[in-house]
């Protein structure tokens, strides 16, 4: 009993006894979970602009990493190698509409995930055709040290992450939340034929949606690349957005970001504070369970849009 | 362009699905200014004229005409920008979106060209807003829904829900009102509400409408002019009084003994 009692008690006195490490274990937390929130995001526009699942996001992610460092490899600088590498993104837009899309305009929503289950593959296979299988580095200039701020210390490549993904995110909730094509996202989302008939140019709209999801794909796969090495790995931290999707409400580009931080800061401090209690590796879990908790007590997550059934 | 000449001019339109001829040779024309109303018996091709005309379906052969101009190949976000609106038969709202966004999106033709501006630009992008925010109030009076503003489309009453959709089509300030069944499923009281909208659109915007409707009280009270389809072709066009008596009517309606 007093066994259970101390586990439950001492980690509180660890975080009391020694701030400075606290503050460090949040800011690891709140690094990681924006880089979650950039991964969630593309989840979450594509979501709001076809009320579709993107099953292919993740390798989408591990594509545009994997384009930049081949592309880098060949001897191209960096900045022509990242502009060539968003003109990629965007011609894949381009071809997943008119390929997958636009055939398969007024489907059931499933139908359009099966549709991009079968592009996850193919997205996979045609990534190592073109650019192998190897684990690669990706060096995208900054160094990956760490410096003192008072008493913290913070790594430098988290820090750049952390205010890139800030950035990103906020620039585009300001674009999708206070404009008309916001609007037009949501109306899409729900009623194609509906859409069509305002007038919104359903095509337009879609290739826009996917090219922007491509863009955030390649800053995500950039920071996770530079981070942990450009490999077919990274396609599995798309399944690490899920609960930060469940979170935040899968329409919600705010909820993206506060579903990423929450997951983000609750894993780190549970990893550092109660893992070892239980023998560790509860980072690897823990989100989900989180994410489970949350489906009882509110299926659209903290900012999504409330689920109507009418009987 | 306005020339007095007819508003839409479908001539010799077919539809052809597989073997099947939902719309054969059927020509008719929306005058400017006019309720044009749509009957005829299930299956008769009256949903697959109205999709022809708003460039849902593309006709195997025919022609259509807008203003004057031929308009027969276009998509429906084009025809849309032509200032053709239309409602659906199965009201096709946004159903998580608010009454208020939900007729916001009818105003998104008018706010086209500032997507990306939109953006970036704080000042103007608000006065439109605001612009636009008037304009969709004025139409939420004109059908009396102020108090269901912020409810959630989906949660609505049918009735109501059809008022919506008529509210968003308004919205676009479209030169031609496509309404599929606008009154379908709706009690005695609802339907009187909305034949009076129809004729107060019509009588304060000018606005010209083409209606499908199974009700022939209905019809008969708010249309200026009738025309009826029977397995996919015309079989009458006239005045509500000539179309009454008119005998390929009564047949189709009433059947016809085969001897």
């Amino acid at each position: 009993m007093s066994e259970v009692l101390r586990g439950l008690v001492a980690p509180f006195a660890e975080i009391a006894g020694n701030p400075a490490f606290f503050a460090e274990v949040l800011i690891g937390g709140v690094a990681a979970g924006l880089m979650y929130s950039l991964v969630a995001l593309g989840f979450v526009l594509i979501f709001k602009a076809s009320g579709v699942f993107n099953f292919a996001q993740g390798v989408m992610v591990l594509f545009a990493a994997l384009t930049l460092v081949g592309l880098m490899e060949r001897g191209i600088p960096v900045p022509v190698a990242l502009v060539l590498t968003i003109g990629v993104m965007i011609l894949l837009a381009f071809a997943i509409e008119r390929v997958v899309l636009r055939p398969l305009v007024n489907q059931e929503h499933i139908i359009l995930f099966m549709a991009t289950i079968g592009l996850n593959f193919f997205l996979e296979g045609f990534g190592e055709m073109l650019w192998g299988a190897n684990v690669k580095r990706l060096d995208v200039g900054i160094p990956d040290t760490s410096f003192k701020i008072g008493s913290v210390l913070v790594n430098r490549l988290e820090l750049t992450a952390a205010i890139t993904a800030a950035v990103l995110v906020t620039v585009l909730a300001l674009f999708f939340q206070k404009t008309g094509i916001g609007r037009a996202l949501r109306a899409v989302a729900d009623d194609h034929e509906a859409a069509l008939s305002l007038g919104i140019p359903l095509r337009t709209i879609w290739t826009v949606v996917w090219s922007v999801a491509g863009f955030v794909a390649i800053v995500a796969g950039v920071m996770w690349g530079a981070k942990s090495g450009v490999q077919f790995s990274l396609s599995l931290i798309a399944l690490k957005s899920l609960p930060v999707l469940i979170l935040g409400g899968f329409t919600s580009v705010p909820g993206a970001v506060a579903g990423g931080l929450i997951i983000g800061v609750c894993e780190k401090i549970a990893e550092v504070y109660w893992g070892p209690l239980v023998g560790g590796a509860i980072e690897n879990w823990f989100a989900y369970v989180l994410a489970l908790a949350f489906l009882l007590f509110r299926p659209q997550g903290l900012f999504g849009e409330r689920i109507i059934e009418r009987v | 362009m306005n020339d007095g000449g007819p508003l839409l001019e479908v001539e010799a339109v077919s539809v052809r699905f597989g073997a099947l001829m939902a719309l054969h040779q059927v020509s008719l024309q929306i005058q400017r200014g006019e309720i044009l109303a749509i009957i005829g018996p299930n299956g008769a091709g009256k949903t697959t004229l109205l999709n022809v005309i708003s460039g849902f379906y593309q006709p195997s052969e025919g022609r259509i005409r807008f203003a004057g101009a031929d308009r027969t190949r276009l998509r429906p976000p084009d025809v849309a920008a032509l200032g053709i609106a239309r409602t659906f038969q199965n009201v096709a709202l946004f159903k998580g979106m608010s009454v208020l966004d939900n007729i916001m999106t009818g105003r998104l033709l008018k706010m086209r060209g500032n997507i990306l501006t939109d953006a970036l630009w704080w000042g103007p992008a608000r006065a439109q807003e605001l612009a636009h925010r008037a304009a969709v109030e004025r139409i939420i009076d004109f059908l009396e829904i102020q108090a269901i503003r912020k409810t959630p489309a989906g949660t609505l009453p049918y009735g109501l829900q059809k008022r919506v959709e008529l509210a968003r089509a308004l919205a676009a300030e479209p030169q031609l009102l496509l309404l599929d069944e606008p009154m379908a499923g709706m009690n005695v009281e609802e339907k009187e509400d909305m034949c009076r909208f129809v004729l107060d659109v019509n009588g304060e915007f000018g606005t010209t409408m083409a209606l499908i409707e199974h009700d022939m009280g209905v019809v008969m009270d708010i249309s200026d002019r009738v025309v009826v389809l029977d397995y996919g072709r015309k079989i009458a066009d006239g005045t509500p009084e000539q179309v009454r008596k008119d005998q390929a009517v009564l047949d189709a309606y009433l059947g016809v003994a085969h001897e």
